[in-house]
C-alpha cells in the first residue's frame, strides 16, 4: 500500500493509506479511547468511544474506523473531538453500576481507566438504573450483564475466533442484552478468552471470583507446556501463589489468545491431592522423612539393586512428557552417566519397534497461508487448540482441509471431505494416494504400491495435495494408537516429498519435543518403555509418571511395576494410588510455574521461563532434585548453579539426528481397533486436577464410543463400561472401531 | 397532478400489467431490451431531471446509479427499500398497491444500468396487501418474459424477488436492510465501506426508495428536462407528500415540487372545523417540527422547506391543530425512537431511553427546572455522533420542539400538566 503522510495533533506521521486511524495512532503512541476496537477482531465501530475530529468532515469520525488518506488533518484532543468523547462516556456511564470497588474487574477495567480521563464527576442522569439479569454461562465465566456496555468483542471473538457463535446480541435499543444463545452454557475450548476481551467486569474469570484485586498481584511471564505451541502467558501470583493466568501476546506462537486448559489448568496447584514430603517405604509402611534422607534412601537403593552389582543395565528411566528441558536432559545424563541407555518419554505409543518418525517443517504461522491441510488422525481443536487456530484462519481464508479420522468430530471450519475409516484402513489409504500422486507424476511404482486399491475418494485427497498452491499433511495423536503408525509417519513423507507439502508431526504433546531434543530416548542397545516393561528390570527412575493414565498398555506396565524386587525411585508432583503401591521412595517435585526451565515447541523453538512461585511445602524443582541425586551418586559434570546452565549444555551440545527405517508395511490386523485418547484436559496431572477445567463438558469427556455392528460385536449396550469407560454407541465412528476419550474419573485406564 | 408514480391511479385495476402497458409501461424497457439505450444515455437523462432519492436524504439518483462498479466482474445488486417506516409516510405503499410495475420496471432500468442482474425488493413486514400486489405483478412480468435470464434474446438478465421484513423501523436504514435481507439481525453498518463497493453478500449494491425506482421509467419515456420542468429548481420533478394529522382529508398527493403549502394544506381538505394550525413536521418524524406561520410561508421542495427551518425528508406531513399538547406528542415520538434503537451504538442506545424517560417524567408531573437544558444537553450528545441516522432523527425533534414550543415544557413542569389539554 501507498506511504502517505498524515497529520494528528499537529504532529506529522507516516502511514500506509487505507490503515484504519486507531493504528497509526497506536503505533504513534497517541492514546484514544476505546472499548469495542480489539486489533484481531473485525471492527464493529459500535462504542463511539474512539471519535476524534477530522478536518473537513461535518461529524467526528471515530479512529477505529475511518481509513486515512494523504494529507488528512486529525485532532484527537481539541474541544470537538473530547467533546464527543465525553459524551460518549457519560452515555456508557448511566447505566453502568458505578460500584467499582465490589466489582471483579476493578482496578484492571477499560472503562474504569477511560471513566478517569473522560468522564465528569456528576452525573446529571437521575433515572433507574437498567438490571440484567445474569444467565449461568459455566464453570470458567463468571457473569455479571448489567455491567455489559454492549462492546460485542466476546461475540465477535466467537464467531471470529473460536469459530462457535455462542454469546450473541438479542433485543433491540436499551433491551439489547448480551446473552449465550444455548442453555447449556459455553462449550469454545478457547473460551477464557471472552474473559481477557471483555473491557468491563461483565465476563470475569470464575475461579478466581472475588479473590483479589488486579494491584495486588505479581505478573510474571511463563510459558504453558500442555500442548505444542508452548503458549506464552502471564501468570499473576499473590503470596507465592498462582491466582490466575491471562494470555502474553506473541503473534509466532498463541497471538494474543490461549485456550482453556491453559488458562484454567494452574487451579491443580493447590489441590489437596499434591505430594508434599519425601517418603520413604519400610517394610512395606510410608514413612515421611527429611529430603536428605530420602535422597540417600534412593541412592543406596540403586547401589543394592544395580549399580554395586555393575548391572546398570538393569536399570530404566522414564518421564511423563511435561518436564521441561532440563529435567529431561538432567535424568538422561544421570542414566548414561551410570551406564544405562534405558530410557524413554514415549510411554502412550502402542507400538515402538517402528516409531513414528516425521519431521514438523512449517512454521505456525505459516500454517495460515496453507491452501490445503491433510489431516490424519487428529481431533486439532482439542487436542492442540492454537494450532488448530491457525489451520482455522487459513480455512477462512479459503484453505479446503480434508480429514482422515476414526470418528467424526467437531471441526470449527468446514470440512473438504471427512473419511471416517478404521485405524487399520488409514495405512492402506495412504499408499493408494501415494500411488495417485506417483502415477500423476508418472514415476515408477515401487513393488509394494502395485496392487494398492484406489478409488474415487483416494484420488481426490491426491489431487488436493498435487493441486498449485502450499499444503500441509498433519498426522495426528490418534496415530500412536495404530499398529502401522511407522508406515503412516513413512508414507506421509513420502507423499509430502513428492507434494511439496509441508508435514506436522502432532502426535506427541506436551513437553515431547523437548524430551526429543534432549534425548530422553533409548540409545544403542538400550530398551524402549514397552520393552523394559517386558524386560522386568531392577530399578527404575520415574520422572511425573501417573501410570494409569500415561501408559498406553496401562495394564500391563502397573503390573510390571508392581512385580516385586525393583527398586523405583519415583518423583512426583501429585500423588497417586498406583506410584504409591509400587515406589520405593517418593520425592515431591514442583509443578508447572513452580519451577524454571523450558518448553520446546513444534517449531523447535526453545522457549525458557522462571520459576512464577516458589515450590510449595517441602516439594523442590526436579532439576535440583536430579542434579543432587547426581552428586550423590558421585558422577561427573553436575556442577550446574541454574537451570539455565542446563539449558545451555543442551543447546550447545550436537544432535545427531537419528536414522529411521523408511519401511512401509501395508499388512494390516483384522479386527476391532481401538484409539485410547486421554480427553483433552486430563493430558497431565495439573489439567485432572483443575477442578473447574473438569467440571466442563470438555472435561466431562469420558466414553468409549463405537457403531451399532461393533457394539454387537462386542456384546456391548449404550452405558456398559468399556476398557473402564462408558460405552456409547454412534454411527459417527468407523465400523470395528472403538473411540475412547478417558478423563480423570476412570476406572480401569487402557489397553492391556 | 398524479403525473409519474400515480399515472394509472384513476384506471380500472391500475395495478395490472395491462392497465400499466396500456399507459406506456415498460416501453423503456423494451427499448433497452432491443439495445436502443446505453447506461450513459439513462444516467445523462437522471440527472438533468434532478431527481433526488424519495427515502428521505435527497441524494441525486443518477449520481448514485454512476458510482456504481458496474464492470466490476462479480455478481451486483439492486435493492429497492419498501421499508417505509417512518412515522408519517405512507406513499411506498400506495405505490406498491396500485403502481406495482413502475417499481419493476423501475428496479429493472437500474439492473442495466449498474449491470446487475439480482434484485430485492424489501418490503414492510406490515404491508401485506402491498407484498401481494408485488408478487402479483411479479408473476405478470415474468410470465410476460419482461423478467428472467437472456430476455427477448438479449444478453440481459434480471431476477427480482420480493422480501417481506419482519416490523422493525431500522431495517428501513439502507445498511440494516441488507443485514437482515442476508438473514442477520437489521442493524446498520458503519460507512465506509459504502454499499456500492461491499454491500449485499458483500457485493456492490445499489439501494433506492420505491418512489425513487417509481419515478424512472417515466422520467426516461417523456425526457428529463421534461421531468425537471415539473417541478424548481434543486428540486427536479414531482413528488408524493403524504398529508396526515389533523386535516379533513388524509392522503397521499402526487404534486409538483415547490408547491406552496397552504395550497398542499387545501388539497387534503384543510384544518378541521373551528380549529388552526399550530405545526407542522413536513417531512416525516425524524425532520425538525415548524410553528403554523414558518409553515404557511413555505414551499414544498428540498430548499423551500430547509429555508422554512426543516427538511424534506421522505415528503411526510404531519399536521398538528391547536388541541396538540407539544409535549405529550414530542414524547411519544421520543418513545417511537426509544423503541425502534437497535441498540448497538452507545449514544442512541443510551441517549434515546434518557430522552424518553426525562419526558415521560415531565408528563407525569415529576418534571424539574433543569430538565429542558437536561433534554437540549442529551440530544446534543447524540447528534452526529452515532454510527447511523436514527441516533440524529431521535434528536432532532426534541431540539426543535423544546425551540418553537419551549413555553409549553416550562408550563409541563411547573404546574405538573398540560397547558393545552389542562
Ligand atoms: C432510521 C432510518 C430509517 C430509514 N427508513 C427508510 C425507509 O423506510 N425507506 C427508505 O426508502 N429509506 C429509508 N431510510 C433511508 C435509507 O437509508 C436510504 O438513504 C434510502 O433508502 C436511499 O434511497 P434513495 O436514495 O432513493 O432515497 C432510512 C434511514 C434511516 C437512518
Ligand atoms: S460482555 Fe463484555 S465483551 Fe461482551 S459485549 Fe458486554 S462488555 Fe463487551
Ligand atoms: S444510531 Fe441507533 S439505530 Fe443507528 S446504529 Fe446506532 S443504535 Fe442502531
Ligand atoms: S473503538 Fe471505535 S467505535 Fe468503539
Amino acid at each position: 500500500m501507498a506511504k502517505i503522510e498524515i497529520e494528528i495533533d499537529g504532529k506529522l506521521v507516516n502511514a500506509r493509506a487505507g490503515e484504519m486511524l486507531i493504528a497509526v495512532t497506536d503505533r504513534e503512541s497517541i492514546s484514544v479511547p476505546r472499548f469495542c476496537y480489539h486489533k484481531k477482531l473485525s471492527i464493529s465501530a459500535n462504542c463511539r468511544m474512539c471519535l476524534v475530529d477530522v478536518e473537513g468532515a461535518p461529524k467526528p469520525q471515530p479512529a477505529c474506523s475511518t481509513p486515512i488518506a494523504d494529507g488528512m488533518k486529525i485532532h484527537t484532543q481539541n474541544e470537538k473531538a473530547k467533546a464527543s468523547q465525553k459524551a460518549v462516556m457519560e452515555f456508557l456511564l448511566i447505566n453502568h453500576p458505578l460500584d467499582c470497588p465490589i466489582c471483579d474487574q476493578g482496578g484492571e477495567c477499560e472503562l474504569q481507566d477511560v471513566a478517569m480521563d473522560y468522564g465528569s464527576d456528576v452525573s446529571r442522569f437521575t433515572e433507574g438504573k437498567r438490571i440484567v439479569a445474569d444467565s449461568d454461562i459455566g464453570a470458567l465465566i463468571q457473569t455479571d450483564m448489567t455491567r455489559c456496555i454492549h462492546c460485542t468483542r466476546c461475540v465477535r471473538f466467537g464467531a471470529e475466533i473460536a469459530g462457535i457463535m455462542e454469546m450473541g446480541g438479542t433485543g433491540r435499543g436499551e433491551d439489547m442484552k448480551i446473552e449465550p444463545f444455548l442453555t447449556e452454557g459455553i462449550q469454545s475450548e478457547l473460551s477464557g478468552n471472552m474473559i481477557d476481551v471483555c473491557p468491563v467486569g461483565a465476563l470475569t474469570s470464575k475461579p478466581f471470583r472475588y479473590e483479589l484485586r488486579s494491584w495486588q498481584m505479581n505478573s510474571m511471564s511463563n510459558i504453558a507446556r500442555h500442548d505444542l505451541v508452548g503458549s506464552n502467558i502471564y501468570t499473576q501470583t499473590y503470596k507465592g501463589k498462582v491466582k490466575r493466568i491471562v494470555a502474553r501476546d506473541n503473534d509466532d506462537t498463541n497471538e494474543t489468545w490461549i485456550s482453556d486448559r491453559d488458562r484454567f489448568s494452574y487451579e491443580g496447584l493447590a489441590h489437596e491431592n499434591r505430594l508434599l514430603a519425601p517418603q520413604i517405604k519400610v517394610e512395606g509402611e510410608w514413612k515421611e522423612v527429611e529430603w536428605n534422607v530420602a535422597l540417600d534412601f534412593a541412592t543406596r537403593g540403586l547401589g543394592n539393586s544395580v549399580l554395586n552389582n555393575h548391572q546398570s543395565d538393569q536399570l530404566g528411566a522414564l518421564a511423563s512428557n511435561t518436564a521441561t528441558l532440563e529435567e529431561f536432559h538432567l535424568l538422561q545424563k544421570i542414566l548414561r552417566e551410570l551406564g544405562s541407555e534405558n530410557i524413554d518419554h514415549r510411554l502412550n505409543v502402542k507400538n515402538l519397534n517402528s516409531p513414528i518418525a516425521l519431521d514438523s517443517n512449517v512454521k505456525l504461522v505459516n500454517l495460515e497461508n496453507m491452501d490445503h491441510a491433510l489431516i490424519i488422525g487428529s481431533y486439532t481443536r482439542l487436542e492442540q487448540p492454537m494450532v488448530n487456530h491457525r489451520l482455522r484462519k487459513a480455512s477462512l481464508k479459503g484453505a479446503t482441509v480434508d480429514v482422515i479420522n476414526a470418528m467424526e468430530f467437531d471441526f470449527n471450519y468446514s470440512i473438504n471431505s471427512e473419511n471416517i475409516i478404521a485405524p487399520n484402513k488409514v495405512v492402506a489409504t495412504l499408499a493408494g494416494v501415494l500411488k495417485v500422486v506417483l502415477e500423476s507424476k508418472q514415476q515408477e511404482l515401487p513393488d509394494y504400491l502395485t496392487s494398492v486399491k484406489t478409488d474415487d475418494v483416494i484420488t481426490e485427497l491426491a489431487e488436493k495435495l498435487l493441486a498449485e498452491g502450499q499444503s500441509v499433511i498433519v498426522l495426528g495423536e490418534h496415530v500412536i494408537n495404530n499398529d502401522s503408525a511407522a508406515s503412516i509417519a513413512n508414507l506421509i513423507t513420502n507423499i509430502a516429498k513428492q507434494t511439496k507439502s509441508s508435514t506436522l508431526n502432532l502426535s506427541a504433546s506436551g513437553n515431547s519435543m523437548a524430551a526429543n531434543l534432549s534425548g530422553f530416548v533409548p540409545g544403542k542397545g538400550g530398551l524402549d518403555v514397552n520393552a523394559m516393561l517386558e524386560s522386568e528390570l531392577k530399578a527404575y527412575i520415574l520422572l511425573d509418571v501417573y501410570p494409569h493414565y500415561d501408559f498406553h498398555h496401562s495394564i500391563k506396565a502397573i503390573d510390571a511395576l508392581n512385580k516385586d524386587g525393583a527398586f523405583i525411585i519415583s518423583l512426583n508432583s501429585f500423588k497417586d494410588k498406583d506410584v504409591a503401591n509400587y515406589s520405593d521412595v517418593m520425592l515431591p517435585i514442583s509443578c508447572f510455574y513452580e519451577t524454571s526451565g523450558s518448553h520446546v515447541n513444534i517449531e523447535g523453538e526453545i522457549q525458557s521461563f522462571t520459576a512464577s512461585v516458589s515450590a510449595p511445602s517441602d516439594t523442590k524443582p526436579a532439576w535440583k532434585v536430579l542434579k543432587v541425586l547426581a552428586d550423590l551418586l558421585e558422577l561427573p559434570g553436575f556442577h550446574y548453579a541454574d537451570s539455565a546452565q542446563v539449558t545451555s549444555e543442551i543447546t550447545h551440545q550436537s544432535h545427531k539426528s537419528h536414522v529411521h527405517d523408511e519401511n512401509i508395511d501395508l499388512t494390516t490386523k483384522q479386527g476391532i481397533q481401538i484409539i485410547w485418547q486421554k480427553s483433552p484436559y486430563a493430558v497431565d496431572a495439573l489439567s485432572r486436577h483443575a477442578i473447574s477445567l473438569q467440571a466442563t463438558k470438555i472435561g466431562q469427556m469420558n466414553s468409549a464410543s463405537m457403531n451399532k455392528a461393533t457394539a454387537k460385536k462386542l456384546e456391548m449396550t449404550q452405558g456398559d463400561e468399556y476398557l473402564g469407560v462408558p460405552a456409547i454407541i454412534s454411527e459417527t465412528v468407523a465400523n470395528n472401531c472403538v473411540f475412547v476419550n478417558a478423563n480423570r474419573s476412570t476406572q480401569a485406564g487402557g489397553q492391556s | 397532478m398524479n403525473e409519474v408514480c400515480f399515472k394509472t391511479l384513476d384506471q380500472k385495476k391500475s395495478w395490472s400489467l395491462k392497465t400499466y402497458e396500456a399507459n406506456g409501461g415498460y416501453s423503456v424497457w423494451r427499448k433497452i431490451l432491443k439495445g436502443e439505450l446505453t447506461p450513459d444515455q439513462i444516467i445523462d437523462e437522471l440527472k438533468t431531471s434532478g431527481l433526488r432519492g424519495r427515502g428521505g436524504a435527497g441524494f441525486p439518483t443518477g449520481l448514485k446509479w454512476s458510482f456504481m462498479p458496474r464492470n466490476a466482474d462479480v455478481q451486483k445488486y439492486v435493492v429497492c427499500n419498501s421499508d417505509e417506516g417512518e412515522p408519517g409516510t405512507c406513499k411506498d405503499r400506495d405505490i406498491l398497491r396500485y403502481n406495482p410495475h413502475s417499481v419493476i420496471e423501475g428496479m429493472a432500468i437500474g439492473s442495466f444500468v449498474m449491470n446487475a442482474t439480482k434484485g430485492y425488493n424489501y418490503i414492510r413486514g406490515e404491508f401485506m396487501e402491498p407484498f401481494y400486489r408485488f408478487e402479483g405483478a411479479l408473476k405478470e412480468a415474468y410470465d410476460a418474459g419482461l423478467l428472467g435470464e437472456n430476455l427477448d434474446g438479449s444478453s440481459v438478465s434480471f431476477d427480482l424477488y420480493a422480501h417481506l421484513g419482519a416490523g422493525a423501523y431500522i431495517c428501513g436504514e439502507e445498511t440494516a436492510l441488507l443485514e437482515s435481507l442476508e438473514g442477520k439481525k437489521g442493524q446498520p453498518r458503519f460507512k465506509p465501506p459504502f454499499p456500492a463497493n461491499i454491500g449485499l453478500f458483500g457485493m456492490p449494491t445499489t439501494i433506492n426508495n420505491t418512489e425513487s425506482f417509481a419515478s424512472v421509467p417515466e422520467i426516461l419515456a417523456q425526457g428529463g428536462q421534461w421531468f425537471a420542468d415539473i417541478g424548481v429548481e434543486n428540486s427536479g420533478g414531482c413528488k408524493l407528500f403524504s398529508v396526515t394529522g389533523h386535516v379533513n382529508e388524509p392522503a397521499n398527493f402526487e404534486v409538483p415540487m415547490g408547491i406552496p403549502f397552504k395550497d398542499l394544506l387545501e388539497m387534503a381538505g384543510g384544518i378541521r372545523e373551528g380549529r388552526t394550525l399550530k405545526a407542522v413536521i413536513p417531512g416525516g418524524s425524524s425532520t425538525p417540527v415548524l410553528t403554523a406561520d414558518a409553515a404557511m410561508a413555505m414551499t414544498m421542495d428540498y430548499d423551500g422547506i430547509e429555508k422554512a427551518g426543516s427538511m424534506l425528508g421522505a415528503g411526510s406531513v404531519i399536521i398538528m391543530d391547536d388541541t396538540t399538547c407539544m409535549v405529550e406528542a414530542l414524547t411519544r415520538l421520543a418513545h417511537f425512537y426509544y423503541d425502534e434503537s437497535c441498540g448497538q451504538c452507545t449514544p442512541c442506545r443510551e441517549g434515546t431511553g434518557w430522552l424518553y424517560r426525562v419526558l415521560k417524567r415531565i408528563m407525569d408531573g415529576n418534571g424539574k427546572a433543569d430538565d429542558i437544558d437536561l433534554l437540549l444537553g442529551v440530544q446534543d450528545k447524540i447528534i452526529g455522533n452515532t454510527i447511523c441516522a436514527l441516533g440524529d432523527a431521535a434528536a432532532m425533534p426534541v431540539e426543535s420542539f423544546l425551540r418553537n414550543f419551549r413555553q409549553e415544557f416550562e408550563y409541563y413542569i411547573e404546574h405538573g400538566k398540560s397547558m393545552v389539554k389542562g
